[in-house]
């Protein structure tokens, strides 16, 4: 959301100038970045399972991509926006049906047995395929990776696979786990998962439930001088209105994923010492959603749908709840998006009295006490801004005549309700846009997906002709061609709304100045860190 | 008449009664004052107090008017006080009077009960009644009732002890009324007055359990809470205090007053009973 600084409120620009200023001599410093100290960072959850090649999820790989590194990390200018990691480089062939990896030389795994090809085939095959909540999708069609020599790992696909998803997918998707240590019993269970090893710039060298994990250099590091830091420790901190505190008090020296809330970032951007960082979230893009549950007879409607998208007001929402740290959305793929993204899509101007009118076209008048009909509303509980839009709705619903009534529940709760009980009538929910929309975004409107799967769709909603474009862009390798069938899906939900896109949102960083080469990629806070140092 | 002249002799009980007086008002002219929804939106984002002279305390994070919502807070904090309070009163009697008047197996087997719901924190047990049943403000007022009735239900067994040996209860006996009608109709009505006094604790510690509930995202969501008002009003605490000090000052006042008014009421009684 590198856009977002520059059409902030004027007093956040004149702070930008000012950062901008006193960021200068940090420049000059970056050409030499020190050698050693130990950076203290915030963190608001404690992951117990800490293996990202089964867990593919942001509070995983803001800990273990330390550790266990992927093939291939985002990038802002490297080609098709990714740079190099494990892998060298990566070629798919023309029908789709396999993709060749290059795999870098002379890396060792934390314990000193060499990293090789029979590693990367083990954790495609063994672990991404069936056990990684989104590899269970990107590699359904995974059925062999042949090892012709150490340094070489063909992917073989029983169909035609689009090599421009498998390059979306390497970033989140391509954790590599060392085969010597998990070929031994089964994976879940393996201890490894707890106390991750990997190739990366640091070693997991302890957990305190409740305090802290402690991260230490890796002098063996394939990269030449990297790590710079000699030791991570994520501060576990809970209560996100801490996480200033502690940054002011100097206990912390990184507080990322909007650990600081939103409202309280136009006062620490003015403290002395702390800089306030809205880059390195660009591959990390969270959507606001309204999820809708079509079995009830009101929603499967268009026109209630359609009505409930006007009444929202978009601007309002990214305005007063992300304080304009966020932006308005059209469809199931965000503004930025380099690749997919389309403007060219039904939208819904906030317009309570066309609201009103296409509900009363849809015969739901309004009854004597002004109401039309209720609704049960769950707001997810993981972020604040998700939980202030559930109240927010709720107005923007009484304004239109529909009366939504708030219900709470805590995460584990509302997972259950919303996706496996389906329990709700319209649900406020955060999916994550992963830079392909076959990785976790179709999966959104597509039916036919078995009850349970979370951020899938589960409001019952069934298109046959988006399903079809959904089966035919998942097998057409053209890129340009599959990016056109993507765009007329976005078209297509736009138009029929099996739900609602409100705003799209990435997280803000607020670091000591002394903390050098901080968002360097658009998944900095989910990086390996090998070239974060401290200054002075 | 004598009663309340003696109730108004203490500044203390002055005081309780007018703050109570007071809060009674705003919870029944909310909505004449405030008609419509008072969560609406009124007005820009944070806005101070004293800036606007149609929002004079100013609005929250959606930009809420803190004063409709203040004063609609206040009807569910007394709704709630007032209910579980009443809830437990009469729960406690019951259970006291039947433990005290049956004795035997009956009076062991409900102290028992009492002494397993006594063990356990009042505000623990709300707090897992409202997380398995989901928060709502009847389950609220039964969550609350639930960690209250155990002290009235100790001090109605007390009193009934030492009121079911006395003469008119034997009468009662000997001229054959049934059991279950002695202890309603004869006993309980004269052990009532102590277990009454307990009432203004009660609705005290019924408010502040409501409003930590609200704080705790465990309230009824569609209804202005003091307690979530506050509990909002903590994430921009260092940029916004007000939100989070007004509905806060609402609620000592509240606890206070009930609590200043009780112990009038208190003292009033216990002189008559000196004298008398």
């Amino acid at each position: 959301m590198s856009g977002l600084t520059i059409s902030r409120r004027g007093l956040l620009a004149g702070s930008a100038l000012l950062l901008a200023s006193t960021a200068l001599p940090a420049i000059g410093r970056a050409q030499t970045p020190k050698k050693g100290g130990r950076l203290i960072v915030a963190a608001d959850s404690e992951p117990r399972n800490l293996n990202p090649a089964i867990v593919a999820s942001n509070d995983v790989f803001f800990i273990s991509s330390k550790v266990v590194e992927t093939l291939a990390e985002a990038s802002f200018d490297g080609k098709d926006g990714l740079q190099p990691r494990l892998a060298r480089s990566w070629e798919g062939a023309a029908d789709g049906r396999s993709v060749t990896f290059k795999l870098r030389d002379g890396v060792k795994w934390h314990d000193g047995k060499p990293f090789t090809s029979a590693d990367v085939a083990f954790s495609a095959l063994q672990v991404w395929k069936p056990l990684q909540n989104l590899g269970r999708t990107v590699f359904k069609d995974l059925e062999a990776v042949d090892t012709p020599d150490e340094l070489t790992a063909v992917f073989k696909f029983a169909k035609p696979t689009p090599f421009q998803l498998i390059r979306n997918a390497l970033p989140a998707l391509s954790s590599v786990v060392p085969k010597h240590i998990y070929e031994v019993g089964k994976i879940e269970d393996n201890p490894a998962n707890n106390a991750p090893v990997g190739t990366g710039p640091f070693k997991f060298a302890e957990y305190k439930a409740g305090q802290y994990y402690r991260l230490v250099r890796n002098d063996a590091y394939w990269g030449k001088d990297e790590p710079y830091l000699d030791e991570i420790v994520y501060q576990v901190l809970p209560d996100r209105t801490s996480a200033a505190a502690a940054l002011e008090a100097e206990e912390i020296q990184l507080a990322a994923f909007s650990a600081v809330p939103l409202a309280d970032l136009d006062r620490i951007s003015k403290v002395p010492g702390l800089k306030v960082i809205t880059k390195g979230y660009e591959g990390l893009t969270y959507q606001l959603v309204v999820e809708i549950n079509h079995r009830r007879k009101e929603l499967a409607d268009l026109k209630v749908r359609q009505a409930i998208a006007h009444a929202i007001d978009k601007d309002f929402v990214v305005k007063t709840i992300f304080l304009g740290y966020a932006a308005t959305a059209t469809g199931p793929v965000p503004k930025h998006d380099p690749q997919f993204y389309t403007a060219d899509v039904p939208t819904y101007p906030f317009d309570v009295a066309k609201a009103n009118e296409l509900l009363d076209e849809a015969g739901y008048k309004r009854a004597d006490d002004g109401k039309r009909f209720a609704l049960k509303l769950l707001p997810a509980p993981y972020f604040n801004e998700t939980k202030q839009f559930g109240d927010y709705l709720r107005q923007a619903l009484a304004a239109i005549g529909i009366d939504a009534q708030i219900v709470n529940n805590d995460s584990a709760a509302h997972m259950k309700a919303v996706y496996t009980d389906h329990a709700f009538d319209l649900a406020v929910g955060p999916p994550v846009f992963r830079g392909d929309p076959a990785i976790s975004t179709t999966i959104l409107v597509q039916s036919g997906i078995p009850d349970g799967v979370p951020f899938s769709n589960q409001g019952g909603y069934k298109n046959p002709e988006l399903d079809a474009l959904i089966a035919k862009a998942s097998e057409t390798l053209d890129t340009a061609a599959r990016t056109e069938l993507y765009k007329e899906f976005q078209k297509k939900v736009a138009a029929d709304l099996p739900l609602i896109n409100v705003a799209e949102w990435s997280f803000i960083s607020v670091a000591r100045d002394t903390v050098g080469n901080i968002a360097n990629n658009p998944r900095w806070a989910v990086s390996n860190w090998a070239d974060t140092y401290l200054a002075g | 008449m004598k009663r309340l002249h003696r109730f108004f002799q203490t500044p203390e009980a002055i005081a309780g009664a007018l703050i109570l007086a007071l809060l009674v008002i705003m919870a029944l002219a909310a909505p004449l004052l405030f008609p419509g929804d008072p969560q609406a939106i009124a007005g820009p984002a944070l806005l101070s107090p004293f800036q606007h002279w149609s929002l004079p305390l100013g609005t929250d994070r959606l930009g809420r008017d803190v004063l409709a919502e203040l004063f609609h807070g206040a009807r569910t904090s007394l709704a709630v006080g007032l209910t579980a309070a009443a809830a437990a009163l009469l729960v406690g009697a019951v259970v006291g009077t039947m433990a005290g008047f049956a004795g035997g197996l009956i009076d062991e087997v409900l102290m028992r009960i009492t002494d397993a719901f006594q063990t356990v924190p009042s505000f623990l047990l709300a707090l897992a009644f409202v997380s398995i049943v989901g928060p709502s403000l009847g389950v609220v007022i039964a969550a609350i009732a639930l960690g209250a009735w155990t002290g009235p239900a100790r001090v109605a067994r007390a009193e009934v002890l030492s009121i079911r040996e006395r003469d008119y209860v034997a009468g009662a006996r000997v001229i054959g009324m049934h059991p279950l009608e002695i202890a309603f109709r004869e006993v309980l009505p004269n052990a009532l007055p102590p277990v009454l006094a307990l009432s203004s604790v009660i609705v005290a510690a019924a408010i502040l359990t409501e409003a930590a509930l609200s704080f705790l995202g465990l309230g009824d969501p569609n209804r202005v809470t003091w307690g979530g008002m506050i509990a909002e009003g903590r994430t921009v605490l260092r940029t916004a205090p007000f939100l989070s000090i007004v509905p806060g000052i609402a609620l000592v006042l509240t606890v206070l007053g009930v609590y200043l008014a009780g112990e009038g009421v208190v003292e009033s009684t216990a002189v008559r009973r000196s004298l008398s």
